[in-house]
C-alpha cells in the first residue's frame, strides 16, 4: 500500500478510528501498547464535580493580601524524631531517575527545596544529584529494590514502602532499552539496553502481618527517625486503609487512576484502578471509621493539575496533594519548541505520550546526552518553583474565600457537587439541595 | 564496651530495639563478636548493622535476620525466618538449619549460606553475592535474579530462575521445571572447582553433578516472534 491517507475528523463507520488503529498497532506489535502519560479518558468522575461556596453573609472570608493563611503539613509529628516538615501541602511523586533525566531530577529538586516541599527518588534508587539539590527526598522502598541499601535509607527524610502506582495498579514498573543508559542500568545492577519489568510483589512480604515485619525492620534501620509512608494505586481503598492503620504508618499515600506514569500498559492506564476524587472519599471515611484520621496523614495523587483540583482534594480530607505529571509540564514537558522531533515521533506537542521511548524532544524523559542538554536546569527550575507558587496561591485563594485561615480547615462543608455521581460517592450535597445530611456528619 | 571479646545479649528481657542499638554500639565500639541467646524466632534481630560485628545466634530465627546489614558476619544456629539477610551488601550469613521463604532477597553482595533446605523464592532478585542453599529450594527461586551466585545442592520447585537477567545458578538435583528465559550451559573450566571448594569450606555435601543455569536472554528485549516465552512474562 502507498500514500498518505488523512483520517477523517469525523466518522460514520462501526467502530471508533481509535479502536481500529488499537487493534492494528497491535497486529503490529505482537505485544499490548506501551506508552508514558495518564488515561486519556475523559469521562471519569473529577474535581471539575465539585465547586467550592465560599464565604456570603453566614461566614466573613480572609483578605488575600493581609492575612495569614497557613499552609505548613508536617508528617510523621509526635511520632519521629525527624518528622517531615512541608511548607505547603504539595509533595513531588516518585518519578524515577531512569524514568527522568539526572537535569530534571535537578530542577525538581531545586524548585521544591525553594518551595519547602519533597521530592521523591522513585523506583532506580537515590541519585547523589538529587539528594544534594533536594532538602527533603523522599526514599521509595519498592518491590525491586533497585539501588536499594542502608546508607540511603538513613539519608532519606521519609520512606515510602510502594506498593502499586496509579497508573498501572497491581503491574511493575517498565523501563525500555534505550533509557537504560549505563549509569541508570549501573545503579539498578541491571545490563544496559535491555527493558526492564520490575517484580510487582515485594520479594520478602506477601501479606499485611508480613508487612508489619517489614515496617519494624524499616524503622530499625533508620532508628525511628524518620516518617514511613505507604504509597498504593488506589483500588481497595478501606481494607488498604485498615492494613495500613495496623501497621501504623505515618502517612497513607493514594494515587488515583487518572496519575501519571513513564511508561505503562495503556489499557492499564484506562481500565485499572479507581478515580482520585473516590479515593479520597473513601481513604477519610477508612480513616474515621479507624479513629487515625488525626494520627495518620493522607496523601494523595493522579490527575491534580491546578489549585481547585488540589483544594478540593484538602477540602475532601487529604493533608497533602502529590504532583508528578503537572511538575513535569511545569519543566516544559509538551512546550511547542523542537518542532521536528516531535514530527519525528509521529506526535505534536500537547499530544505527546513518548516518555516510555526514551526520545522526549525536550529533554525530560530520556537519557541520550543531546537530548537531555535541552533542559536548562535553572530555568526549568524557575518554571517549577513559578508554578508551585501560583499553584499555592490558588489553593490559598480557595481557604481564604471560605473564611478559612489555614488551608488544611478546609472541609466537605465548604464544597457543593454538580454531579449525582460526585455528590452519592463524596456525600457532598448537590448543589441546590441542601439538605441531605452526608456521611462525615456522623463523625 | 572495648576490650570485650564476645558480649552476650539475651533476647528474653529485651525489646528488638534494644537488641539491635546493643549490637550496633558494640559494632560501634569495636566488639568483635556478640553471642545472642533466647532468639526465640523473634524478627529483625540484627538489622541495619553497618560496622563489622560478628553474630552468633544461639536459636531460630524470624524475618530479616541480618537485614539491610553491611560488613557483617553472622552464624544461625537453627532456623531462619523469611527473607534472612535481606540486601546484604558484603559480609557472611550461616544458616545451619532450613530458611523459610525468600532467602538473601535482593542482596547486593556478600554470601548467604543455607545449610538445610530454603522455601520458596530462594534468592529473588539476586543483584550480586552468594547464595549457597545445601538442600532443596522452593518455588521461583532465583526470580528475577539481577546478577551473581546461587547453589543449590539439592532439588528445585518449579520456576527455577524465571526471568533471570545475570548471573549463574548451580544445581544439584532436578529442577521440577525450569522458569522463563532459563537455559543450561556448559561451564567454563574451573568453574565447578570454584563451588566444589565453595562447598567444602562449610562441610556441605555435594552432589554428584551439577548443571550450571544462565539466562538465554530471551526475555532482555521484547521479541514479538517469540510469544511463548513473553506471554508470561510482560
Amino acid at each position: 500500500m502507498t500514500g498518505e491517507f488523512q483520517r477523517p475528523p469525523a466518522y460514520s463507520g462501526t467502530w471508533h478510528p481509535d479502536a481500529i488503529e488499537e487493534i492494528q498497532e497491535k497486529a503490529e506489535l505482537g505485544r499490548y501498547q506501551i506508552r508514558g502519560q495518564a488515561t486519556k479518558r475523559h469521562n471519569l468522575p473529577s474535581f471539575d464535580d465539585l465547586v467550592f461556596t465560599p464565604a456570603g453573609l453566614s461566614r466573613m472570608p480572609l483578605e488575600g493580601y493581609r492575612e495569614r493563611c497557613d499552609t505548613k503539613v508536617v508528617i510523621g509529628e509526635g511520632r519521629v524524631s525527624r518528622p517531615l516538615v512541608l511548607e505547603r501541602p504539595i509533595m513531588i511523586a516518585g518519578m524515577s531517575f531512569g524514568a527522568l533525566s539526572v537535569n530534571a531530577k535537578r530542577a525538581l529538586g531545586i524548585a521544591a527545596t525553594r518551595c519547602g516541599i519533597s521530592t521523591c527518588t522513585g523506583e532506580g534508587g537515590m541519585h547523589p544529584e538529587e539528594r544534594e539539590h533536594s532538602s527533603k527526598l523522599v526514599m521509595q522502598y519498592l518491590p525491586s529494590r533497585y539501588g536499594m541499601n542502608p546508607y540511603d535509607l538513613k539519608k532519606a527524610d521519609m520512606i515510602e514502602i510502594g506498593a502499586g502506582q496509579g497508573a498501572k495498579p497491581g503491574t511493575g514498573g517498565v523501563l525500555l532499552g534505550l533509557k537504560m543508559s549505563e549509569e541508570v542500568a549501573k545503579m539498578r545492577d541491571l545490563p544496559v539496553g535491555i527493558d526492564q519489568r520490575s517484580g510487582c510483589r515485594h520479594p520478602d512480604w506477601m501479606g499485611a502481618d508480613d508487612l508489619y515485619m517489614k515496617l519494624e525492620q524499616i524503622r530499625e534501620v533508620t532508628n525511628y527517625e524518620v516518617p514511613i509512608s505507604i504509597k498504593v494505586g488506589a483500588s481497595r481503598i478501606a481494607n488498604d486503609v485498615r492494613i495500613a492503620c495496623k501497621g501504623d504508618v505515618d502517612a497513607i499515600v493514594f494515587d488515583g487512576m487518572e496519575g501519571g506514569t513513564a511508561a505503562s500498559p495503556t489499557i492499564q492506564l484506562d481500565h485499572a484502578g479507581i478515580p482520585t476524587i473516590a479515593a479520597i472519599a473513601e481513604a477519610v471515611e477508612a480513616l474515621h471509621d479507624m479513629g487515625k484520621q488525626d494520627e495518620i496523614k493522607l496523601i494523595v495523587g493522579g490527575g491534580i493539575k491546578n489549585g481547585a483540583d488540589a483544594a478540593k482534594a484538602l477540602a475532601l480530607g487529604a493533608d497533602v496533594v502529590y504532583l508528578g505529571t503537572a511538575p513535569i509540564i511545569a519543566l516544559n514537558c509538551h512546550a511547542p519548541i523542537y518542532l521536528e522531533d516531535y514530527e519525528r515521533l509521529g506526535t505534536t506537542p500537547y499530544e505527546c505520550q513518548h516518555c516510555h521511548t526514551g526520545l522526549c524532544p525536550v529533554g525530560i524523559t530520556t537519557q541520550l546526552p543531546k537530548l537531555m542538554a535541552r533542559l536548562d536546569v535553572d530555568e526549568a527550575a524557575d518554571r517549577v518553583t513559578n508554578f508551585l507558587n501560583a499553584m499555592t496561591m490558588e489553593i490559598q485563594l480557595f481557604a481564604r474565600s471560605c473564611g478559612k485561615n489555614k488551608v488544611a480547615d478546609l472541609d466537605p462543608n465548604d464544597m457543593r457537587s454538580l454531579t449525582q455521581d460526585v455528590a452519592l460517592m463524596t456525600g457532598i450535597p448537590m448543589v441546590g439541595l441542601n439538605g441531605r445530611k452526608p456521611w462525615w456528619t456522623k463523625f | 564496651m572495648a576490650n570485650v571479646e564476645t558480649l552476650t545479649l539475651d533476647c528474653s528481657d529485651k525489646s528488638t530495639r534494644d537488641i539491635n542499638l546493643a549490637i550496633r554500639q558494640a559494632a560501634e565500639d569495636g566488639v568483635p563478636a556478640v553471642e545472642i541467646l533466647n532468639t526465640q524466632a523473634r524478627h529483625n534481630i540484627g538489622v541495619g548493622i553497618l560496622k563489622p560485628i560478628h553474630m552468633i545466634y544461639r536459636g531460630h530465627v524470624g524475618y530479616y535476620t541480618v537485614g539491610l546489614c553491611d560488613d557483617v558476619t553472622a552464624e544461625i544456629h537453627g532456623s531462619s525466618g523469611w527473607g534472612v539477610g535481606d540486601n546484604l551488601l558484603a559480609g557472611e550469613v550461616v544458616v545451619e538449619g532450613n530458611a523459610a521463604s525468600s532467602a538473601a532477597p535482593s542482596i547486593r553482595g556478600g554470601r548467604v549460606v543455607v545449610k538445610g533446605n530454603a522455601g520458596p523464592r530462594a534468592g529473588i532478585y539476586l543483584k550480586s553475592g552468594e547464595l549457597i542453599v545445601g538442600g532443596d529450594a522452593g518455588y521461583m527461586s532465583g526470580f528475577m535474579m539481577q546478577n551473581g551466585k546461587m547453589i543449590v545442592c539439592g532439588n528445585s520447585a518449579k520456576g527455577l530462575g524465571d526471568s533471570m537477567y545475570q548471573g549463574v545458578i548451580w544445581l544439584g538435583g532436578k529442577a521440577e521445571e525450569l522458569g522463563s528465559g532459563v537455559a543450561e550451559v556448559e561451564p567454563e573450566t574451573g568453574e565447578l572447582d570454584e563451588v566444589l571448594e565453595m562447598l567444602e569450606s562449610y562441610q556441605i555435601k555435594a552432589p554428584k553433578a551439577f548443571k550450571k543455569l544462565q539466562s538465554d536472554r530471551s526475555l532482555w528485549n521484547f521479541n514479538k516472534h517469540d510469544f511463548a516465552a513473553w506471554k508470561d512474562a510482560l
